[in-house]
């Protein structure tokens, strides 16, 4: 599903982020990516998204060199992806339920079809009697679980997620973690960026460590 | 209802391009005639809903900050009544120049020894030019006459015992061509017992070069205007789009087109358009209301019928029209110059 091939990646011309980066990950596999903030965990999954370009090497995401779509596919691409950003980017002046809404309103999803499906994702949050709050009436942990359903409202087939339990206490974090699981047990692949070293080594999933932005471990659960 | 001018493929238009596909669904849910069809009709619905969404979102906006919105379609109005203005009173100098046509005359003033019988037998002589269309003969008595009268001195000039005017002839030509009515000119110098021809064809030709030259400045200020409406649109939906920054990151992060940004604010744009046109539509009417009462008094003091032009229903649909046009050009281009140095973080 995603390649890395000697992939690195400079801001500015002379800050090396990423380095020398070579791995796989397999359709349907779960993944966390750990490090020290800094590492380049972020960045990595900006290339992903394809936020950013490499600087060097390839992103082979589905069998495509991404670096080489159009910038008018880029969009088509993006939607195929679903992501839960370190920090939120929920749209403040509308409700929880048009934020979770708005991936299925860009594509033009039937309303009545959007509306059952976002309930459904809030749901699987436990945010659905929220929906027609604001995100700023809701807390740290709660916004970031809109960010979630957003993020799998649209049922992507790459499911990426920057510190999703980053404000959340330990049980809501186990319980994103699961709700992380049974994504990837219907075959959504997974890739998670976190820094809960406790959570991750417990969920028994394949890990990659990276520091200074270069990968110095890849750990495969037993 | 418009599309943007653009390739790219918008939010939920059908396109035929494909961005690499990260399969969810097993292929063959993808294949098949059948599918492929409702595909593109209920893209085509989707893409028919967004414009409604947009259409309507974008007018709530304008309404809910009334005064600032009225404030951008004033300015846009008033940019576009004075070119309009002027080019309707023109319009209506078209008008006035066929009846200043109708009154183009000479006039031959005869020796003062020709006699009555001598003058009708010129006057016979010029009816027969097949340049004259009709003649008047004016004796030195009517003539007497018709210049007390226009001077209200009827005293005053009773008082000479000789009437020094001579006898005239009043011609009306077929053409009014001006060499055309040159050269009957000459022709008719050449007749004896003819003292002097005037044609009194300058002030004709000055009124047409400045009927041109109006038609030309009020060209020259509707494009002038015309940016002018860009601007001020273009300007008001360059503060929008800033305002609106944030969405945008957020929306084109999670895979919103570049039409589909675009969308809400070319719709402002055209409702600004729309707006301003319908205020120039206002304004021109309430100008004409203002200014007829005066201006017929002046028409009639001159003998003339004049009444000032209104706008008609083509008129308005094309100022209409253009209008929104503009404001939607506006939008455009300020959004697209915009979009480009935003770039979702
Ligand atoms: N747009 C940018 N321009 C310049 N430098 C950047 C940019 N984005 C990230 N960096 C730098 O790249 C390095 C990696 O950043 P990144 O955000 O990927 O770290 P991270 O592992 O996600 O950290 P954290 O755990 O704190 O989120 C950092 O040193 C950061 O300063
Ligand atoms: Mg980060």
């Amino acid at each position: 599903m995603i390649a890395f091939e000697h992939v690195g990646k400079r801001y500015g011309g002379r800050f090396e982020a990423l380095a020398h980066l070579n791995f796989r990950v397999a359709r349907g596999e779960m993944v966390f990516l750990t490090g020290h903030s800094g590492a380049g965990k972020s960045s990595l999954l900006r290339l992903i998204m394809r936020l950013e370009k490499p600087s060097r090497g390839r992103v082979v995401v589905a069998g495509h060199d991404i670096a080489q779509l159009h910038a008018s596919q880029v969009p088509f691409y993006r939607r195929q992806i679903g992501v839960v950003f370190q920090d939120h980017q929920l749209l403040f002046d509308r409700s929880v339920f048009r934020n979770v809404s708005l991936p299925l309103e860009i594509q033009g999803l039937e309303p009545r079809e959007a509306a059952r499906r976002v309930r459904a994702a809030l749901d699987k949050v436990g945010l659905l009697y929220r929906e027609k709050a604001l995100p700023m009436e809701l807390s740290g942990g709660e916004q970031q679980r809109v960010g979630i359903a957003r993020a799998v409202v649209n049922k992507p087939a790459l499911l990426l997620a920057d510190e999703p339990t980053g404000n959340l206490d330990p049980q809501l974090s186990a319980d994103i973690m699961a709700l992380f699981e049974d994504f990837n047990r219907i075959g959504t692949t997974v890739m998670i960026a976190s820094h809960d070293l406790a959570l991750i080594a417990r969920l028994r999933h394949r890990i990659l460590r990276l520091r200074d932005g270069r990968l110095v471990a890849d750990e495969r659960a037993v | 209802m418009k599309r943007a001018a653009t390739p790219r493929p918008t939010g939920a238009a059908p396109s035929k391009r494909h961005a690499a596909k990260v399969p969810a669904e097993p292929p063959a849910a993808r294949s098949g005639a059948r599918s492929q069809q409702t595909r593109f009709s209920s893209r085509l619905r989707a893409w028919g809903r967004h414009h409604r969404a947009m259409a309507l979102d974008s007018l709530y906006r304008l309404i809910r900050h009334p005064m600032g919105n009225l404030l951008t379609m004033l300015a846009i109005a008033i940019a576009l009544v004075l070119p309009a203005a002027l080019w309707l009173t023109l319009d209506s100098a078209k008008l006035l120049d066929a009846e200043l046509d109708e009154s183009a005359t000479l006039t031959i003033y005869l020796e003062l020894s020709v006699d009555a019988s001598q003058a009708t037998r010129i006057e016979e002589a010029v009816v027969a030019d097949e340049d004259v269309a009709q003649t008047r003969l004016i004796t030195p008595e009517q003539g007497m006459a018709e210049f007390q009268q226009s001077l209200g001195l009827d005293d005053t000039l009773a008082g000479l015992e000789d009437n020094p005017l001579p006898t005239s002839i009043v011609i009306y030509p077929q053409s009014v061509e001006p060499t055309a009515i040159k050269q009957l000119a000459v022709r008719l110098e050449t007749f004896s017992g003819v003292d002097e021809v005037r044609v009194d064809l300058a002030w004709v030709e000055r009124l047409r070069h400045l009927a041109d030259l109006g038609r030309r400045v009020a060209l020259a200020l509707g494009v002038l205007f015309g940016f002018g409406v860009l601007l001020v649109v273009g300007n008001t939906i360059r503060l929008a789009v800033e305002s609106r920054r944030r969405e945008i990151e957020v929306v084109m992060l999670i895979g919103a087109t570049h039409a589909f940004v675009r969308r809400p604010f070319l719709y402002s744009g055209a409702w600004y358009g729309v707006g301003g046109g319908l205020l120039a539509l206002g304004l021109l009417g309430l100008g004409n209301h203002w200014l007829a009462m005066p201006v017929a008094a002046l028409a009639a003091s001159y003998g003339a019928n004049f009444v000032l032009p209104q706008l008609d229903v083509t008129g308005s649909t094309i100022l209409l029209s253009c209008s929104t046009l503009l404001g939607w050009l506006g939008a455009w281009l300020a959004v697209t110059r915009h979009l480009a140095s935003i770039r979702p973080r």
